[in-house]
């Protein structure tokens, strides 16, 4: 798995763009490599869950998955043009998001968050 | 800190612009050649904050920019309640003739981003003669749509913040944070449907103009295209596209900038626009 989901919560935990971007935020989000799923739970802003499939059926808001050698360019620590935010992934076809989109556009600024905060080594 | 006064000014201008009264919200530094800097969809004049704070450049231009209609402060024209805003190519391109003659700018250059670029390369197609020097940044002669307009403009979603976190992506991530985030707040700022409806005709068919760019004549006014590497909306490919379709046009691709080069990190931008400044300024 190139993204480090196992390490989502704590990375989330206490960070201050996701607290100003994340009021009221709900949502069951699928992240995908193409081999793994995860699913992360967000209650009132916060990551409360984050499990590793694989999942029967599961009930999501969002989903978003690119194949695993994207996520290891777009995790690049100074990511190539077109691999360094999630819609420049969208733009070139990178990745599949699929869901609710009114949700996605309300939080946009929070999702981004969440996907640059695994960029960062581990602590 | 100590108090700084820049050496920029803002004033209104009172005029009839597209057949309709406007209170048109301008800024300039400056003197010498006029400048006439055309900001983003969605944004306003302050993009320009760092063009207007350059000593180097204010020198020997006169950098003006305007906040268009609906847009920063200036006012939409009365009776905007009942209407929905859309931006066209037409009305785009005579707006920017309307105030260069309502500030009486004799021959300026013109530089544009995103549908300022766009709209520099409908004037170099149609009104070449009006200007010393057309700069398109980010300029594309089309675009290929990757998200829906929908939520720029919807009851449930903060249209200013979700146009801020679409467009947030676009600009270099070595760009410095508080310029970044600058631009972002102009975003925020915008009022309810702006930035959905400056794109109206940057989407549309309306203002595709591949199959006209190779009627641009650069003999008679010279065209510089400078596009950041980060941007994804109009791509250094993109811009290669539409300049292989002009003679004499001098392109050039910007490494660690984005969409918003004059705003997300001035200060090396203006490091790739000085070159180009010097040519206007010999030139003459």
């Amino acid at each position: 798995m190139a993204l480090p989901l196992e390490t989502l919560k704590e990375r989330a935990a206490g960070d201050a763009l996701l607290a100003r971007f994340g009021l009221d935020f709900d949502c069951a989000l699928l992240i995908g490599d193409g081999d793994t799923d995860w699913l992360v739970e967000i209650a009132r802003g916060a990551v409360v869950r984050v499990a590793r499939g694989p999942f029967i059926m599961p009930r999501t808001d969002l989903r978003m998955r690119a194949a695993s050698d994207v996520w290891s360019k777009f995790l690049a620590p100074v990511p190539p043009p077109g691999y360094h935010d999630l819609l420049a992934l969208r733009r070139f076809r990178r990745i599949q998001i699929e869901g609710d989109i009114r949700l996605m556009s309300a939080y946009l600024f929070y999702l981004k968050r969440l996907f640059a905060l695994l960029r960062a080594p581990a602590a | 800190m100590k108090t700084a006064r820049e050496p920029l000014a803002g004033y209104y201008i009172n005029l009839e612009l597209l057949g309709r009264p406007h209170r048109l919200y301008v800024e300039e530094a400056g003197q010498g050649i006029p400048l006439l800097c055309l900001h983003t969809a969605g944004s306003d004049s302050r993009q320009y904050r760092g063009l207007m704070n350059d000593a180097g450049i204010t020198r020997d231009f006169r950098v003006i920019s305007f906040d268009m209609p609906w847009h920063g402060k200036s006012s939409p024209p009365a009776g905007w309640q009942t209407e929905e805003y859309r931006l066209t190519s037409a009305d785009y391109a005579r707006m920017v003739l309307e105030v260069c003659d309502a500030l009486e700018l004799d021959r300026p250059a013109v530089m544009g981003c995103s549908i300022g670029g766009r709209i520099a390369l409908v004037l170099a197609v149609q009104h070449a003669a009006r200007f010393r020097a057309i700069i398109g940044l980010q300029s594309g002669a089309s675009i290929d749509p990757y998200y829906e307009l929908t939520w720029f403009h919807h009851p449930q979603v903060h249209g200013g913040e979700a146009s801020a976190a679409y467009v947030s992506g676009l600009m270099a991530p070595m760009s410095p944070d508080a310029d970044r985030w600058e631009t972002l707040w102009h975003y925020m700022q915008s009022g309810p449907g702006i930035f959905k409806g400056d794109l109206y005709f940057y989407r549309g068919a309306d203002g595709d103009i591949r199959e006209r760019l190779a009627t641009i004549d650069t003999r008679v006014c010279p065209l510089y295209l400078l596009t950041g590497e980060y941007d994804y909306s109009v791509s250094p490919e993109d811009t290669r596209a539409a300049a292989e379709r002009i003679p004499g046009v001098k392109f050039s691709v910007m490494p660690k900038l984005g969409h918003f080069p004059m705003s997300e990190n001035p200060a090396l931008f203006l490091t790739y626009l000085e070159p180009v400044l010097a040519e206007i300024r010999s030139r003459g």
